[in-house]
């Protein structure tokens, strides 16, 4: 039995550092929620603003345009782009956490955090479901999932399916935030401290509150997977492939689910670089934690075009006129040669799959702080242009041909007008802006994670090399 | 402040140290080689007689043709294609614990590599057997491959998946054999030296010159971990390939859909873990290893299996769900038929109850992940549960009626294919036996290993145990 394996190691590959007391890193975290006060309230101004420009252009938008369906398809891109990015990064933290990984504990909190993103979701959603068609049009019952359900099916149960993985994701990031609002209402005084007081519940560190904590992170962790693939299913299939006639795709509910996986992990290797970077956290977050992010990133990065390409192939293939309608419209984006959103299928391709591919291939860039930033950034942009390509283009259909067998003419691609890009810029700020607020409240690397990290994984020496042992209670 | 509960119950985890000398490794492990046990003998030779008898059975067929089967219009791929999509799902065990359970550092892998190694190339050598066996003239599949006929234009197309299947299972054959093979080298250097004679002479030579220095170790290592890697991509194009061959013909009602190749591979590892779980349970029962294959491991793969099986039935639902969206009448009527018409609805429920609802039930209690036994049987289920969504997808969608098609029978396959089914299983079965003679099914290098990354650490109170990991 090894009593005491430490070994004092300061290079930051090395890390976690050996011995830190409890309070210390208590100390150097509460820090962070007043770290650097002016610059994020100036941020977060900036960040309010064009939230409520955004909010404004899409009222606007919704008095002008709110007969005319096919003017909605960035708007759902953002939509899409939001519940993708902002849904999937809670789960970063789930499953390692439900596999019992060491490494993941310093990004646990950024990643529920950003279940706050939630907000700005539920927000765009609202006009997207006052301009979804119903499912009777012109007296035909259209194609969807729910085949002869209540007229309004999608609007009312997608709605749920949002607000109810917006609720677990707070009660997930909440339930996970107590002992450490307990240690905020212990080391801080004024306004957090009181804040703390009353979001601790009276937290004490008790053996049972310990085991219902680990209870019910297990329990919103595993809900919020089943939830987030749930609406996923929903919203692809409702707010995408519903209004294409013809498009019949069994495999695009789970495509939406896996890059959203892969949008999830981008953002919090971009936030964690960020924090890593401005709240001065380089003790606590290492080297470990990009590689491991970046690896899972460049799985992701495989899975997206595995997925895409089943897809591809059986369409291409099949060379029905189903099929042929679907590759013109969702890759090509014309029926002869390259239309303007064959040209975002490209790039999109480009920036999701092949340049992060090429990037991440390498260990040394894995094995890096500033190297998965890169792939990351790539990724994020590769997702919005996807979306704008799948989104865009399904909502250019005009309602007067949902019924057909398949689309006989691919519709004009509609440019984003000035509205548009308010909208989705706003709506981007609005799920910055609670990241920003709330990392004032509570620090965005988990205290309690942290003392644990630090208290069952140490560094160790083992015969000539160096290695980590990694203690894992059951 | 405790961080986390300690019971008695939760000792027996996955990474607790258990001192076993490597001697007791040694001669517990060895004890297939070098005390070859009673029963072995008597096994081997029952299930040669089998082989022989299938292979007669083959015989037969390539000799009055495939009118001795139940194939007929317009159901032309049956049994012995739905045994080959069987067993090159089976293949995907090893791939699956090996290399994925080694690029992710599970420590329970270390007993279960070889074993699902040996059923990844066995089972691939039994599938490649199978479009032989059927094509009924099997010298002619060579037209598929090799141009024959230039002055006519006739060409193999090699754009089409029947190409790509031989050369896709042909490189996972290849890769799993090399990756079998390096795992197997300092193992063969331990059977060298503790054996005289032709034996000595033969491990000798397979061993390669293995003498245990860190070069070696080294070499043997990165070997496995690149090889790991290349066989992913390997692993999952081999069944997306073959569900091509089905997804990309639309023609034929519950074929064309786009799911098809995540949907066969995910079901690959559901079949091919569970296959691991009742070569497990036969190897600790038959060569008593109880001290390296412990309830332990079967909990864990049995959780694995929960969350693979999840997974297949929620691509089993999109698959239906999607398959009925468009409302055409002929994809209709197929799903009809498959659901509710007898005896496709028995075979569904069957399907459906075997290869989840029954076992993932009984699996998500601890007493039944951890009785061996239980496990063993459940594992069973699946498979059967497997082959039935293999027939399930193949033979309905050719079997319904279609328009235009005055000639058709419901298929029923007769008694010589059941024979050369079964022939399958005592093939593979008789396989690894052959193998369990000469090589240890169990890696005693991973053991010993896992004696040196394994320890406890003292915190507070608590002993809590512990894993080294490697990071230079």
């Amino acid at each position: 039995m090894i009593k005491n394996p430490t070994v004092e190691m300061t290079d930051e590959k090395h890390l976690p550092q050996a011995n830190v007391p409890f309070d210390q890193i208590a100390k150097d975290l509460v820090r962070t929620t007043t770290h650097g006060g002016k610059t994020i309230r100036r941020v977060s101004i900036i960040l309010g603003v064009l939230s409520i420009v955004g909010i404004v252009a899409l009222i606007v938008k919704l008095i002008t345009q709110r007969d005319d369906s096919t003017q909605w398809g960035y708007v759902a891109a953002l939509v899409s782009f939001l519940l993708t990015v902002g849904g999937g990064a809670p789960m970063v933290a789930i499953a390692p956490v439900l596999a019992k990984a060491n490494w993941v504990r310093p990004i646990t909190r950024i990643s529920a955090i950003f279940s706050l993103t939630g907000i700005a979701t539920l927000i765009m959603t609202i006009p997207l479901l006052v301009v979804l068609p119903p499912l009777v049009v012109d007296g035909t019952r259209r194609r969807s999932i729910w085949f002869e359900g209540p007229n309004f099916s999608p609007h009312v149960w997608d709605y749920i399916g949002i607000l109810g993985l917006i609720i677990t994701g707070l009660a997930l990031f909440y339930t996970a935030a107590i002992p450490d609002f307990a240690v905020m209402r212990d080391h801080t005084t004024g306004w957090r401290k009181r804040v703390g007081r009353i979001l601790s519940r009276g937290w004490i560190g008790s053996n049972s509150q310990w085991r219902t904590l680990r209870m019910r992170i297990g329990m919103f962790g595993t809900f919020y997977f089943l939830i987030l693939i749930f609406v996923h299913f929903l919203f692809s299939s409702d707010f995408a492939m519903g209004i294409v006639p013809g498009w019949r795709d069994a495999i695009f509910p789970m495509y939406h689910s896996i890059t959203s996986l892969q949008g999830g992990l981008a953002a919090v290797i971009a936030s964690l670089w960020f924090i890593r970077r401005y709240f001065k956290l380089e003790k606590y977050i290492h080297i470990d934690q990009f590689w491991s992010l970046s690896r899972l990133l460049f799985a992701t990065t495989l899975l997206w075009i595995y997925f895409f390409y089943s897809a591809f192939i059986v369409f291409w293939y099949g060379r029905g006129g189903a099929d042929k309608a679907w590759i013109d419209l969702l890759v090509r984006g014309s029926k002869e040669g390259i239309g303007p959103m064959g040209w975002v299928f490209i790039f999109a391709g480009i920036f999701i799959f092949i340049a992060p591919w090429w990037w991440l291939i390498w260990n040394s860039v894995r094995r890096s702080i500033n190297g998965p930033i890169i792939a990351a950034s790539l990724i994020l942009i590769g997702i919005m242009l996807d979306r704008v390509r799948i989104f865009v283009t399904a909502w250019s259909v005009p309602t007067e041909h949902i019924h057909d067998k398949y689309l006989m003419i691919i519709p004009q691609t509609s440019l984003p007008s000035g509205l548009d890009i308010m909208i989705i810029i706003g709506g981007i700020c609005i799920g910055l802006l609670p990241i920003l607020v709330i990392s004032r409240v509570i620090p965005v690397v988990s205290i309690w994670e942290m003392q644990q990290f630090n208290l069952l994984s140490k560094p160790v020496k083992y015969m000539k090399t160096h290695g980590v042992l990694v203690a894992k209670p059951d | 402040m405790e961080y986390w509960s300690l019971n008695p119950t939760s000792l027996k985890v996955m990474q607790q140290k258990r001192n076993l000398s490597q001697i007791h490794t040694n001669k517990t492990l060895l004890n297939g080689q070098l005390n070859t046990p009673k029963w072995w003998a008597p096994t081997v030779l029952i299930l040669g007689i089998a082989v022989v008898i299938g292979l007669s059975a083959i015989g037969v067929m390539v000799n009055k043709g495939l009118g001795v089967t139940g194939l007929s219009r317009p159901v032309y791929w049956g049994l012995f294609i739905t045994t080959f999509v069987f067993w090159v799902g089976i293949s995907h065990a090893g791939i699956m614990i090996s290399a994925i359970l080694r690029l992710t550092q599970a420590e329970w892998r270390r007993p279960v590599t070889r074993a699902a190694e040996l059923l990844t190339v066995f089972s691939l050598l039994t599938a490649l057997a199978f479009p032989l066996i059927h094509a009924g003239r099997p010298w002619r599949i060579i037209y598929y491959i090799i141009p024959y006929d230039f002055a006519r234009g006739i060409y193999p197309n090699i754009r089409s998946p029947l190409i790509w299947d031989p050369v896709a299972i042909g490189t996972y054959l290849t890769g799993s054999t090399l990756f079998l093979y390096i795992a197997l080298i300092p193992d063969l250097g331990n059977l060298r030296d503790r054996t005289t004679g032709w034996q000595n002479a033969f491990y000798t030579i397979l061993a390669l010159g293995w003498r245990g220095n860190p070069r070696q170790w080294k070499m043997q290592t990165v070997g496995g971990i690149l090889l790991s890697a290349l066989m992913l991509p390997i692993f999952v194009s081999v069944h997306s390939i073959v569900s091509w061959d089905f997804a990309i013909i639309p023609s034929v009602e519950g074929w064309h859909s786009t799911i098809f190749a995540p949907y066969f591979v995910i079901g690959a590892v559901h079949s091919g873990v569970s296959a691991v779980v009742t070569m497990m349970a036969l190897m600790r029962w038959l060569w008593k290893w109880d001290d390296f294959i412990r309830p332990e491991h079967f909990d864990a793969l049995a959780r694995l299996l929960i969350v693979v099986a999840t997974a297949w039935l929620g691509f089993t639902f999109l698959e239906l769900l999607f398959a009925v969206y468009g409302l055409d009448a002929p994809e209709l009527a197929l799903r009809e038929m498959q659901l509710f018409q007898w005896p496709w609805n028995f075979l569904f429920i069957i399907f459906m109850l075997t290869a989840y609802i029954i076992p993932v039930t009984m699996w998500l209690f601890k007493k039944v992940r951890t009785n061996i036994a239980l496990m063993f049987w459940t594992s069973i289920l699946v498979n059967i549960g497997m082959w039935l969504e293999r027939f399930m997808i193949i033979v309905p969608g050719l079997a319904r009626k279609q328009p235009f098609v005055f000639t058709w029978e419901a298929y029923r396959p007769s008694g010589l294919e059941w024979l050369i089914l079964v022939w399958s299983f005592a093939w593979v079965t008789f396989l690894m036996l052959l193998f369990s003679r000469f090589f240890p099914l169990v890696p005693l290098f991973e053991q010993k290993e896992s004696q040196v990354f394994t320890d406890d650490v003292k915190i507070g109170r608590a002993s809590v145990p512990a894993i080294i990991r490697e990071i230079d």
